[in-house]
């Protein structure tokens, strides 16, 4: 190619690519960055619901930016670092400790108190609850995901189990969930299963669940000493073990995609989060339903989640106000929300025909009581990897139950001094 | 030629020709294997999301254009002609950058008198052992100083430091032979046309080979866009295909279909330009 | 040496606007790096960097999971290497033997796949090697076999490699026909007159003649190799068990996830001793022969 061809073209698309930063001039006089981590059909349901409060807002425009969880938090760190922090931004519950004390997030109390504004009492108690560090709550719960029971309703009529209208009866204790599994489970004709009773989707969720139910604890109160290695956790975990290799109801763990053995509907029942129902409503030739999860220990407790809308800590004047205006719009507006899969903490919003339309989301949202969150600790991160290697360890049938969690509270003890050190070291 | 020696040469010719068909046969067979997967995806990308997880047969029961449309329907919510766009001129850009500022400096390296020339060469060439990891976090914050961050400059200008272009131009430049340059010096060409108007147009095959790479490079990354591109209108084709995935499940037919509307272009661009341009590369003697 | 000395350094003056590229994206991160890697700086807290000096090279050097993530990339790279570079000197003699349009066409069939991005490459080989529902083990259930790709630890970084030659081999490919190409027909012509076989004509002649090429190419790899992070972090998210992290994985777990920036800089400069010992030993191996 000729020279000056070379120099042209390079001009044209560096000028192209700095077009593409270019946007149309807006007459609105505020402008809100808000960042979360939906991805996948979340994000683009958050973003229709953005695009109407900026049509019910001609004088504010909000920008939504999505990216992956994985790498989410840590840009939001770097961006408040860099001044480039968005004024309005997600936090979920397990993560928003870590930043309240770090100085990013703006506590909302006074914004709250305000007459006619958010209604506070109207959200469930115990997730505004987690919201507070410190005695100042730092975020405005938009939903709760809790982990609940998908259960094939075409598989459940074939193996009877019905109830007296012949409809699917999903089991609600021990016995009717053991029940279930036996009957559910079909061997094929080479001897190996080609049809589940139940199937571990997601370790962490699952067993933690088990856990909390089997009434286990993970932490000292103080957080002094990790106690995931406990008599109670170690039976729990047992539990799901049996059910792989001793009672034979559940395959043994994929890494990935065992979800997709619900998908295709060889699967009986499969413990989940809320947020999997868009991908399963894409399943047009699947009949699914959804409970809570079988009372199986004598806790009645349920793992779940929050995203909390934040503001940044810096924010003020006619921003906060409109930043407000907008946190309020979607808090109000979260049956939109709950639309594409997600349990909305406002009760009245709960208590409406159209949500209890949203079969699922109903089903679910009857385990909003007896929820629990991951533990409140700041090294939250590592403590996943450590839970979910020893419950993947131990449900793979490589270590015992017993040893898989010793290993898992000798690493995190040795977490916890080295965060107690750094404290004591750094100052404050 | 003695007769003895004409047949066994026509006898090794006709053994000759059926070893060579032969060849052929295995190289199309592994150039089937090797295709399969991507003709594999056009085919998916048509099946229904239900359909796709079932896997009842290669071939769709229902062909459909459902993905395609989702993707192509919302471009708001899914904007693949800008993630598109900007994968495109982003890595031109890279590549022209690396092109133009690593010829300039392999000929530096390779044929000016340079004091030093060796230490800083050696140094170069040592820092292609460094993984690009190391250089992540750094890098960030650089970029954030300069005010770069979401920018199609974040991506562009650091690829111009990489030290592979200007070794591998190095060697070529040093396999070219002396005496055409010195004829040129001795006809009292400066040392800027004995860059431009010899060396350069006798490298365009390693010119063009860096281009490829290069370009590949940057259109394949994945970990520079994710760190430093926060704009979901700025993203890049991978970073923005991945948006399809959530961190428990992926949107197998959307991801799909957005895959065949990126890559289909580029392999057939692909296609088209490298009959002109590796056809007769001459990476000559790479030698040390 | 009979220039004066500023036309000599003038001609520094071509390579200006690379130095400055390489002294601010890579210069100066290295320096930055080395010396985060002595600090103890963990973001989201209100602790501010800490100065501990080799502490954090201590504590890589007694990290289970340093080592885990090590032997993980070292399990890769001595797979991935030989198979790479084998495969693609395979296929690049194959495909000297044809010439024109032919060459051209099966040249892009085993280049296509690079062009690839991860993301989707990862999608589509983790549906192939899904041990219950994938594409690979449905054929092969009809055989009665069915293969644990990537539920078993042993057959897990072996599944990875086997996409990545699928992926990248292309490039390699590429370059070895090249070179293949280069060496003057007459050699083979003449050992032909005397005689030698195709496979001796390749071992005494093409072999050596190739050196300069294979040794780029294979250093390349190494290089590339031990900075794997894409596969395992789409495929098999470093599972199961760990036993696929590769090092640069858990280096971006640390930094990115951990948020403990020093332990991360420190952990990236021992891969880089690591790379920088196998290379230049591949380097001088291949050379002195």
């Amino acid at each position: 190619m000729d020279s000056r061809w070379k120099y042209l073209v390079l001009l044209l698309l560096l000028s192209a690519s700095s077009l593409s930063g270019c946007r149309q001039s807006h007459q609105k006089t505020i402008t809100l960055h808000y960042w979360n981590g939906f991805t996948g059909p979340d994000g683009r349901t958050m973003l229709r619901l953005v695009k109407r409060f900026n049509q019910e807002n001609p004088d504010v425009n909000v920008i939504m930016q999505r990216m992956d969880w994985a790498t989410y938090y840590n840009k939001l760190f770097v961006a408040g670092l860099g001044g480039r922090a968005p004024e309005v931004f997600v936090l979920q519950t397990h993560a928003l400790q870590r930043f309240a004390r770090a100085g990013f997030v703006r506590p909302i109390d006074d914004l709250a108190a305000q007459p006619g504004s958010l209604d506070v009492q109207d959200i469930d108690a115990n997730v505004w609850q987690a919201t507070g560090v410190e005695g100042k709550h730092y975020g405005v719960p938009l939903d709760v995901w809790p982990i609940g029971m998908y259960y094939n309703r075409r598989l459940f009529r074939e193996a009877g189990i019905v109830d007296a209208q012949g409809e699917a009866k999903p089991p609600t204790n021990r016995a009717e969930f053991m029940e279930a599994l036996r009957k559910l489970t079909r061997p094929a004709a080479n001897g190996r299963p080609d049809q589940w009773g139940f199937v571990f989707t997601n370790l962490e969720t699952n067993v933690y669940t088990l856990m909390l139910q089997n009434g286990g604890e993970f932490f000292t109160p103080d957080y002094s000493r990790c106690l995931v290695n406990n008599p109670k956790n170690v039976e729990a975990l047992q539990f799901g073990v049996d059910l792989i290799r001793k009672y034979k109801l559940a395959p043994p763990p994929e890494n990935y995609d065992a979800w997709i053995g619900f998908r295709q509907g060889k699967i009986g029942i499969a413990f989940e989060g809320i947020y999997m129902l868009a991908d399963l409503q894409k399943q047009k030739d699947l009949d699914y339903g959804g409970a809570p999860i079988p009372r199986i220990g004598d806790h009645l407790a349920y793992m779940a989640g929050s995203h909390n809308l934040c503001l940044r800590s810096d924010l003020h004047g006619p921003e906060q106000q409109a930043a407000w205006r907008f946190l309020r719009f979607l808090s109000d507006n979260s049956l939109d929300w709950a639309d594409g899969g997600q349990v909305p903490v406002r009760k009245s919003l709960r208590d409406t025909p159209r949500f209890r339309a949203m079969r699922v989301q109903s089903a679910f949202a009857q385990e909003v009581p007896h929820v629990v969150y991951l533990p409140r600790i700041n090294f939250i991160f590592e403590f996943q990897t450590e839970f979910d290697t020893a419950v993947e360890k131990a449900l793979r049938g490589s270590a015992t139950p017993q040893e898989a969690l010793d290993t898992a509270a000798a690493n995190i003890n040795k977490i916890l001094a080295r965060e107690r050190d750094a404290e004591k070291e750094g100052g404050k | 030629m003695p007769r003895e020696q004409t047949s066994r040469n026509q006898q090794n010719g006709k053994a000759g020709a059926k070893r060579l068909r032969l060849y052929e046969g295995m190289v199309a067979l592994g150039a089937l294997i090797f295709v399969f997967p991507i003709v594999l995806i056009l085919i998916t990308a048509f099946k229904p999301d239900s359909e796709i997880v079932h896997f009842r047969g290669i071939l769709p029961q229902t062909v459909t254009l459902a993905n395609f449309h989702e993707i192509l329907g919302s471009p708001e919510e899914i904007p693949i002609a800008r993630w598109f766009a900007n994968s495109l001129s982003i890595s031109t850009a890279a590549t022209l950058l690396v092109l133009t500022v690593d010829s300039l400096a392999a000929y530096a390296f390779s044929r000016l008198n340079l004091p030093g020339k060796r230490w800083v060469f050696g140094a170069i060439v040592a820092t292609m052992m460094v993984p690009g990891q190391i250089l992540l976090v750094p890098v960030y914050l650089i970029l954030n100083r300069l005010g770069w961050l979401d920018t199609p400059l974040a991506l562009i200008v650091p690829a111009g430091a990489g030290a592979f272009g200007v070794f591998l131009l190095h060697q070529f430049f040093v396999s070219i032979p002396k005496e055409l340059e010195e004829a040129a010096e001795i006809d009292g060409c400066s040392r800027w046309g004995i860059f431009w108007n010899i060396l350069l147009p006798l490298s365009k095959p390693a010119l063009a080979t860096l281009g490829i790479f290069t370009f590949l490079g940057s259109w394949n990354d994945f970990l520079g866009p994710l760190v430093f591109l926060d704009s979901v209108d700025h993203y890049t084709l991978p970073v923005g295909i991945a948006l399809f995935q959530t961190s428990y499940y992926a949107e197998y037919g959307l991801t799909l279909a957005a895959s065949v509307l990126c890559t289909l272009p580029v392999l057939i661009a692909f296609l088209l330009f490298q009959r002109n341009i590796i056809q007769g590369i001459a990476l000559a003697g790479l030698k040390d | 040496m009979n220039q004066p000395l500023l036309r000599r350094w003038s001609g520094y003056l071509y390579a200006l606007p690379y130095l400055l590229l390489f002294g601010v994206f890579i210069v100066a991160p290295l320096l930055y790096g080395l010396g985060l890697s002595l600090f103890q700086w963990e973001m989201l807290s209100r602790l501010k960097p800490r100065f501990i000096g080799a502490a954090n090279y201590l504590e890589a050097l007694h990290d289970p999971y340093f080592w885990k993530a090590l032997g993980a990339t070292f399990r890769f790279v001595v797979m991935e290497v030989p198979f790479t570079i084998g495969l693609a000197l395979l296929i690049a003699v194959g495909l000297k033997s044809l010439r024109g349009k032919r060459q051209a066409f099966y040249r892009a069939a085993y280049f296509a796949p690079t062009i690839l991005t991860i993301s989707v490459a990862g999608l589509l080989w983790r549906w192939f090697y899904n041990s219950e529902f994938g594409l690979f083990n449905a054929y092969l259930g009809h055989l009665g076999i069915k293969i644990p790709w990537l539920t078993d630890t042993g057959w897990a970084m072996l599944s990875i490699v086997l996409m990545t030659l699928w992926w990248t081999v292309g490039g390699p490919m590429v370059v070895l026909l090249a070179g293949l190409q280069n060496i003057p027909p007459h050699y083979h012509e003449a050992a032909a007159l005397d005689g030698a076989t195709g496979w001796q004509s390749f071992r005494h002649i093409t072999l050596p003649l190739l050196r300069p090429v294979l040794l780029f190419v294979v250093v390349i790899n190494i290089i590339g190799a031990f900075q794997v992070f894409g596969q395992t972090f789409m495929i098999t998210r470093g599972g199961p068990e760990l036993s696929t992290r590769s090092l640069v994985q858990y280096i971006y777990d640390t930094a990115f996830n951990h948020y403990r920036m020093g332990y991360a800089a420190a952990l990236s400069w021992l891969l880089f001793l690591v790379i920088a010992v196998f290379s230049l030993t591949q380097f001088r191996l291949m050379k002195e022969r």
